[in-house]
């Protein structure tokens, strides 16, 4: 066999030519990254910088943008009351989805099916789901834009993250503590309480995590379901950008990544970032 | 005997889905075939007209295909950029795979709002692209960067990115490490053992990622609008417009049952190509 890698000078050239094909290749992935964050770090840098536009040279540091943003009424306005919509619909989708993944990992015998409805408003375009969800409010007498309506309509599409999160810890945990709690005279409501709910935790928080970043940052349910007094963030931003390029909205856009930031890296502490990615792979 | 099964448990998410998500899309369904009116959304009498209409206007059908075209190329750049990072990902360390899953991930959890917001400030006109750009007498006009199907293009495929990501690697972290040096001590070329070994072993998360990212891409809003101005109309911008401008419902649910049908013959197609690819591989 003529293998170049054979003879030893053969070898050297190919592992020289190797190094330079990995290095091309990290450079590549690094550029990659890059291209992920950019518009992220654009946003921070924006927030803070002392033009309405981003150029080169850059024109210096100014909070502006967040002296904007604390006296503009209806981004105040609208920032808190999306905090508020999220809380609710997190602490809903929470207590539903555990409830509905605890029946379905245990007790269901055509689970897949189950399964399948309930993740189904994630496999469908949230703007779709949006139109539909307001012409049946129309049918039905609950009045297009209720902050009844917006509600449902995010705990929705949220709750599927939760039923996730924590199915996928369900299916590795192992039966025999709980049957051992209660062989040593545990009630089912004690077993639950002191075995189950703390072994379960992580895939919770994770789930909650997910559901209130996708509330707080849904759009498409809030484009059609919101209406006077019930304009979420992301709403009120689309709003002001499409029509003029403010940077208030870097402001904005900072503090929510902040926002964001809080939240995962709590989570990360508590329960670990692998649920996560596993929810949000769906 | 049996115990009872503790349905309770399950019963609010179950009653959530049927009532406000599987009624709703039946109620869109039939909405498509009602008449539509002046003054309210809609009249309930039968009609196939809204089809009739969506078929023969060759506007719509140009909108269509503008939205295909740009999931499909969507769908092609995410593969192509997502598959160098997917491989890198399985095979790093533990502790360097970490930061690169919260790379990775961080961007999915900024909204797409803002997300579009750090676009434009970098591909607008006067934005820091053209700004470097004009700085450095690259083109003293700059280049139209959004506004346009280009423009439309960066948004979709950045957001989608961690979704093909997520899906190749899924799969690449279950192909053995020891295939490649096996191929490779055989004689063939790094080359020759990605494209022979690796690469027909990943088809099921190519064809995982790829399914994802179109139904995804061609359902998107916010960045068209937002980074294609209203310049680039595609039909999920159509279907809104006619529902909540024009007040047509029937209208627009006839365009949405139109747009759901050309992805489902899409994917459909895509399922039938990457079966005959995959024939033969092991499981």
């Amino acid at each position: 066999m003529s293998d170049p890698a054979r003879d030893g000078f053969g070898r050297e050239r190919r592992a020289g030519r190797g190094r330079l094909s990995r290095a091309a290749f990290l450079a590549l992935i690094a550029l990659l990254y890059a291209f992920l964050i950019a518009p992220i770090l654009i946003v921070v840098i924006a927030s803070l910088n002392a033009g309405r536009f981003l150029v080169f040279p850059p024109d210096g540091l100014s909070f502006q943008w967040y002296v904007n943003f604390a006296n503009s009424g209806p981004f105040v306005r609208s920032f808190f009351f999306s905090l508020r919509l999220a809380a609710l619909t997190t602490a809903v989708a929470t207590v539903i989805g555990t409830a509905a993944a605890l029946y379905v990992v245990r007790h269901a015998s055509r689970n897949d099916l189950l399964r399948m409805l309930l993740v189904a408003p994630l496999q469908l375009p949230g703007i779709m789901t949006a139109l539909a969800l307001l012409i049946f409010y129309y049918a039905i007498g609950l009045g297009g834009t209720s902050y009844l309506g917006l509600l449902l309509g995010h705990v929705l599409v949220c709750t599927p993250y939760v039923f996730l999160t924590v199915s996928a810890v369900l299916y590795n945990f192992d039966h025999s503590l709980e049957e051992a709690a209660r062989s040593l005279g545990a009630g089912r409501l004690t077993t639950f309480g002191r075995i189950t709910l703390p072994i379960i935790k992580g895939g919770i928080i994770s789930g909650a995590v997910l559901a209130f970043i996708t509330s707080f940052d849904q759009f498409p349910i809030s484009l059609l379901l919101s209406g006077v007094g019930t304009t979420t963030l992301p709403i009120q931003v689309f709003d002001y950008l499409r029509f003029s390029f403010d940077p208030t909205v870097a402001a904005v856009g900072t503090i929510s990544i902040l926002i964001t930031l809080g939240v995962v890296i709590v989570t990360e502490r508590l329960g670990g970032l692998e649920s996560l990615y596993w929810g949000s792979r769906q | 005997m049996r115990r009872r099964r503790p349905w309770p448990l399950v019963a609010p998410a179950v009653a959530l889905v049927v009532v406000f998500f599987v009624l709703p899309y039946a109620n869109l369904v039939v909405m498509s075939f009602f008449t539509p009116a002046r003054t309210r959304p809609y009249d309930p009498l039968l009609t196939l007209s809204n089809y009739t209409s969506v078929l023969t206007d060759s506007f719509q059908w140009w909108i269509l295909w503008r939205t295909l075209k740009l999931g499909l190329l969507t769908t092609l750049f995410t593969l192509l950029l997502g598959y160098p990072l997917a491989y890198n990902l399985v095979r790093v360390s533990r502790s360097v795979k970490g930061i690169l899953l919260v790379l990775l991930i961080s961007p999915l959890l900024v909204g797409v709002v803002i997300r579009s917001f750090g676009w434009m400030a970098l591909l607008a006109d006067n934005g820091l692209i053209n700004s470097l750009v004009r700085y450095g007498g690259l083109a003293p006009q700059g280049f139209k960067l959004m506004y346009n199907e280009f423009g439309v293009l960066v948004g979709t495929v950045h957001i989608y990115l961690p979704f093909m990501v997520l899906s190749l690697s899924g799969t690449l972290e279950t192909i053995p490490p020891d295939l490649v040096p096996a191929a490779r001590s055989l004689g063939a070329s790094a080359a020759r053992a990605f494209w022979r070994v690796v690469f027909p072993l990943s088809l099921p998360g190519v064809f995982a990622g790829c399914l994802l990212v179109f139904v995804l891409a061609v359902s998107s809003y916010v960045i068209p609008v937002l980074l294609g101005g209203f310049k680039v109309l595609t039909t999920p911008l159509l279907v809104v417009q006619t529902a909540v401008d024009v007040h047509n419902w029937p209208g627009a649910a006839a365009q949405a049952v139109m747009l759901f049908a050309a992805s489902l013959a899409c994917i459909a197609l895509w399922v039938k190509l990457m079966n005959r690819a995959m024939r033969g591989l092991p499981g």
